[in-house]
């Protein structure tokens, strides 16, 4: 038995650590999701760490977890020590709140914003969140309005016609055709991921070539692959 | 190295893609813009050790209008850096530090809102608690390549008893 099911919630079946997400094929689940604590660290050191790396020419710092909204006090710290112009790359799931996103305002250059879901059912199935397109659609038009946005868009098996179809028409419709879209191909049946049927195998080549011919059909014209 | 690895990230920052959708990021890579942060760190503001969270918000938005007007200002180049000076004690960075702190009283961070009093101690659905934990930081090659190379840091939370 894997010893990671001691740590389950019961009631929802898994539980999420260092995220506000639970996804059930986690990529990064031995961050998010299992053992692996970190060490705690000062404001001061961190920004030491990326001053230097912006000297050898990293070109930005990424704010990452889990996801980076439960840090983000932590990170405006951190920034009130750095010495170097280096721009801040939040790469979030995008569920925060709009105070959350008030402090984001006038801090990130570039709101990486996956977009994950069209449909709340989906979302709450796989990532064990409700509510989930009115918080994401109100996000990405605010990140739209206060920043240069990325968007990623993960193309999951079976999931096309309840969530990438939503997902590049809104983009498309609301966000803007020019609008960078990363779309992609490489789910892989991470974590727990096999529970759920749809998402065992990865994506065939056939739903892949139908998932790009529908984000250009939406009319995206900035869909890099 | 990084350019053997991902030769095409050397070409995005040229890529009219790329240049389209985030000029202002690329204007910082090259030396001629300045990160937001920055700026709002150029920003000076005031407030009373004893402000209400509503007063510190009201502080803030005002002074979110004053950092994005001097934005433009340095964006355009009505004002040049090296007129900015030293940053002041307290700036608009500061505040929504003091903000961020504030919220973690109760925190609605994420839309979860779960109310956590993380100051305290108290985890929440994320766990994350009071300090920052880093699991791991990196110059991560394995981005978009207007991406790379990109120094990475996890957040990470506490363990689960």
């Amino acid at each position: 038995m894997c010893p990671a099911s001691r740590y389950t919630d019961l009631e929802s079946g898994r539980i999420s650590l260092g995220c506000n997400f639970a996804c059930i094929h986690c990529q990064n689940w031995e961050i998010s999701q299992q053992f692996a604590e970190g060490t705690v660290c000062g404001e001061r050191e961190i920004a030491a760490l990326i001053d230097e790396a912006r000297r050898r020419g990293c070109r930005n710092q990424n704010w990452v977890g889990g996801d980076p909204i439960p840090h983000i006090p932590f990170w405006l710290k951190v920034l009130l020590w750095e010495t170097e112009n280096t721009p801040v790359f939040f790469n979030t799931n995008g569920f925060y709140s709009t105070e959350a996103s008030s402090l984001l305002r006038g801090v990130v250059d570039i709101y990486k914003i996956d977009f994950k879901y069209g449909s709340d059912i989906c979302a709450e199935k796989i990532s064990g969140v409700s509510g989930y397109w009115k918080v994401i659609t109100r996000n990405l038009k605010a990140a739209k309005k206060q920043g240069e946005l990325l968007i990623r868009v993960l193309v999951l098996p079976r999931h096309l016609e309840c969530c990438l179809i939503p997902i590049v028409s809104f983009i498309s419709r609301e966000l803007g055709p020019e609008t960078r879209v990363n779309l992609m191909d490489q789910y892989s049946p991470h974590w727990r991921a096999a529970e759920l049927p749809e998402l065992k195998k990865r994506l065939d080549p056939d739903e892949w070539e139908k998932a790009v011919k529908i984000a250009l059909e939406a009319g995206l014209r900035n869909v890099t692959t | 190295m990084w350019r053997l690895w991902r030769p095409d990230a050397v070409r995005a920052l040229e890529d009219p893609k790329v240049v389209s959708s985030m000029p202002r990021y690329i204007g910082i890579l090259k030396g001629k813009l300045l990160s937001k942060f920055v700026i709002s760190r150029q920003v000076q503001v005031e407030w009373g050790s004893d402000s209400s969270e509503d007063e510190l918000w009201d502080i803030h938005d005002a002074s979110l209008r004053k950092m994005e007007k001097l934005m433009r200002d340095l964006d355009s180049g009505r004002i040049h850096p090296d007129e900015l000076g030293d940053p002041p004690k307290k700036s608009l960075l500061h505040l929504k530090a003091r903000i961020g702190e504030s919220i973690m009283r109760s925190c609605r961070l994420c839309e979860r809102r779960c109310g956590a009093d993380r100051l305290k101690g108290e985890l929440g659905f994320c766990r994350v608690g009071r300090e920052f934990r880093v699991h791991s930081c990196f110059d991560h090659l394995g981005e978009e390549p207007e991406v790379v190379p990109s120094f990475t840091v996890y957040g990470s939370r506490v363990r689960p008893n």
